[in-house]
């Protein structure tokens, strides 16, 4: 048996397929506003990577020295090497640079998590401020979801300023412990720290009811009275509006404790969940700080899916395998001859396979192996449903009950 | 309907105990027989190892759980830790012979390369290497009193919450590691979706728990 390295898998049959034409959707929808796909090197340079990245993320980099002898790491994260190439390649007039991808990244598993590698998809809009940029980036994945059969997938915001704003005017030690215990999720924690220690009275009340802000967009409105000030809500009621508008606004849902391990949020922020999996299927949010670290002064969104999980509940998910449904049998006729009519075939819209077994047994009991329903033999002109025993000609077959009918 | 999580084994009547007293339904779970899955009431309880009650948090299966302090630590998983019931307290401590006192009490270097016996690898590796330690994990599934007794190990970490059986196996708590005690957690997922339900059980379970 040929082992496979320990965290590592093979993706083949009706999940192979399935994350392929989710990718396919993925791309091809946010690739129709504009977004250029783009593939970054597997390798990084661990002097660019080391300081722009947080130390959580650092215990996780895959190190590796190549053959030139450069110290690098296997790609952790694509989002960093989207700006490093927006940085390097694009001068600030070809601003704003949209990007989308499909790709693997690779970390060091977090327990219970026992995976080296994982399959991405995700969109980067580079260089663009403002809230137009975030209606754009949320309503084009919504839409890319619906295409991909996730048409209940719904978005989690909330606002990575608002947290570092509120923790501002508290003692940075406290600050960091809270944070840390949003972070974590751990609330009981979080209450615990708040009760030992001081901070200013005037914050308390929304400190304490900061974790239990979730909800629909009258959780802005609650914020917006604890705080005396409704102005720091403002980016995600707009952002929630004008989703709203395009009937997204059953989809969408605001959590104002929500943060983000990597430091470099600095805007709106969000998860996407879909009721069917038990995890977020991926998230992302607006960012400026790790523009800044490559010396560009500006803001950026973009998000990063998994695309396994995406796949795992697409409508081409295991219980809509599509199958090829025709099996075809050169017979006496040419490799040429049999492709010819493969073609024609393919392109009335059927999923074919050529059997190149001289036996027309063989042939059969393969289509009978792949659950197909049609077997042709081409020198005969002449197409027979395995499971009736129906025979048609191959010019006349109208391609009726065919599974693959597009 | 809400899925909740309940570990089995010497903990399942205190956390049954503290549903009863929150005002939930636990009819059906206090008859359950041999049932791993049982529903009540708008509420299906999943009866699982107390080890495995973080991982059907983690992934979703579970909308809430209770579950020790211990195994949320040992799982790494990813949860939202809503409340600590307070029920069921106890420490994990390294405990040993006291023949091995003095290295815990000498400079740290003494520690290194101690075989330290316990079901709770993960929380020993990160104890010892956030101080620059470096000992030697032995991952034992129960009975761990008896690795030092037969050579096995020099000490263990292990949960103590009477201190009864260390001081039977001739051990000594040399020192504390964490707190634990019944926490209520949910899954991420459910934290977003159910939140208003979940608030609601936070609140019982917390009055209930006082």
């Amino acid at each position: 048996m040929s082992r496979l390295p320990k965290g590592c898998i093979n993706v083949g049959g009706s999940m192979a397929s399935a994350m392929e034409k989710s990718r396919q959707l993925f791309i091809s929808s946010f690739s129709s506003f504009g977004y250029k796909p783009f593939w970054p090197p597997a390798f990084q340079l661990l002097e660019t990577a080391w300081d722009r990245l947080p130390e959580s993320m650092r215990t996780r980099l895959m190190a590796i020295s190549t053959p030139f002898g450069e110290p690098c790491c296997l790609r952790a994260d694509i989002t960093m090497a989207a700006v490093a190439y927006l940085s390097a390649q694009h001068t600030p007039e070809e601003r704003p640079l949209r990007l989308c991808y499909s790709d693997r990244i690779y970390k060091v598993p977090q327990p219970p998590a026992t995976g080296l590698e994982t399959f991405q998809i995700g969109a980067e809009l580079l260089g663009w401020e403002g809230g137009g940029a975030d209606v754009e980036v949320l309503s084009i994945l919504l839409k890319s979801m619906d295409r991909i059969g996730i048409s209940d997938a719904h978005i989690v915001l909330g606002d990575a300023k608002i947290v570092q704003k509120i923790m501002d005017g508290i003692p940075s030690r406290v600050a960091s412990k809270l944070i840390l215990c949003l972070e974590k999720g751990s609330y009981s924690k979080y209450f615990k720290v708040l009760q030992e220690t001081s901070v200013p009275k005037s914050m308390l009340p929304f400190l304490e009811a900061l974790p239990h802000l979730k909800g629909n967009s009258s959780v802005l409105l609650k914020g917006g009275n604890l705080l005396g000030d409704d102005s720091i809500f403002k980016p995600l009621s707009t952002i929630g509006e004008e989703l709203r508008k395009l009937g997204y606004g059953d989809r969408i849902s605001f959590d104002l404790a929500l943060t983000r391990e990597l430091n470099y949020y600095s805007g709106p922020i969000f998860d996407l969940y879909s009721p069917r999996f038990g995890k977020a299927l991926g998230g992302g949010g607006r960012y400026d700080g790790l523009l800044f670290k490559y010396g560009i002064f500006g803001q950026a969104i973009g998000f990063a899916l998994d695309l396994k999980s995406v796949a795992s509940i697409s409508s081409f998910g295991h219980d809509n395998n599509e199958t090829p449904a025709v099996m075809l049998w050169p017979g006496t006729l040419s490799p040429a001859n049999t492709l010819k009519s493969a073609w024609q075939l393919a392109s009335r819209g059927c999923n074919i396979e050529i059997s190149w077994t001289s036996s027309k047994e063989e042939s059969i009991r393969l289509t009978r192996t792949r659950h197909m329903e049609w077997w042709a033999d081409l020198s005969l002109d002449k197409i027979t449903n395995i499971i009736s025993g129906e025979k048609f000609s191959l010019k006349e077959w109208n391609m009726g009950g065919c599974k693959c009918l597009r | 309907m809400l899925t909740v999580a309940l570990p089995t084994g010497r903990v399942m009547n205190e956390a049954i105990d503290l549903l009863y007293k929150s005002g939930l339904p636990v009819k059906a779970l206090e008859e359950r027989g041999r049932k791993l899955v049982i529903e009540e009431s708008g509420y299906r309880y999943i009866l699982s190892k107390p080890m495995d009650v973080p991982l059907y948090v983690d992934y979703g299966v579970a909308d809430l759980a209770l579950a020790g302090s211990d195994v949320m630590l040992e799982s790494g998983a990813s949860l939202v830790e809503l409340a600590d019931t307070g029920v069921g307290k106890c420490r994990i401590v390294i405990a040993g012979p006291s023949s091995l006192e003095p290295r815990f009490v000498a400079h740290e270097s003494e520690l290194m390369w101690l075989k330290v016996a316990t079901k709770y690898p993960h929380i020993a590796d990160s104890h010892f290497a956030s101080r620059g330690i470096q000992v030697e994990i032995i991952h034992l599934h129960g009975s761990i009193e008896l690795a030092p007794k037969l050579g096995l190990s020099d000490c263990i970490m292990d949960i103590v919450q009477t201190g009864k059986t260390l001081k039977a196996n001739s051990l000594k708590i040399l020192e504390n590691v964490a707190p634990v005690s019944l926490r209520l957690i949910a899954s991420r997922k459910s934290a977003e979706f159910h939140w208003d339900e979940i608030e609601n059980i936070v609140k019982l379970i917390k009055s209930a728990g006082r």
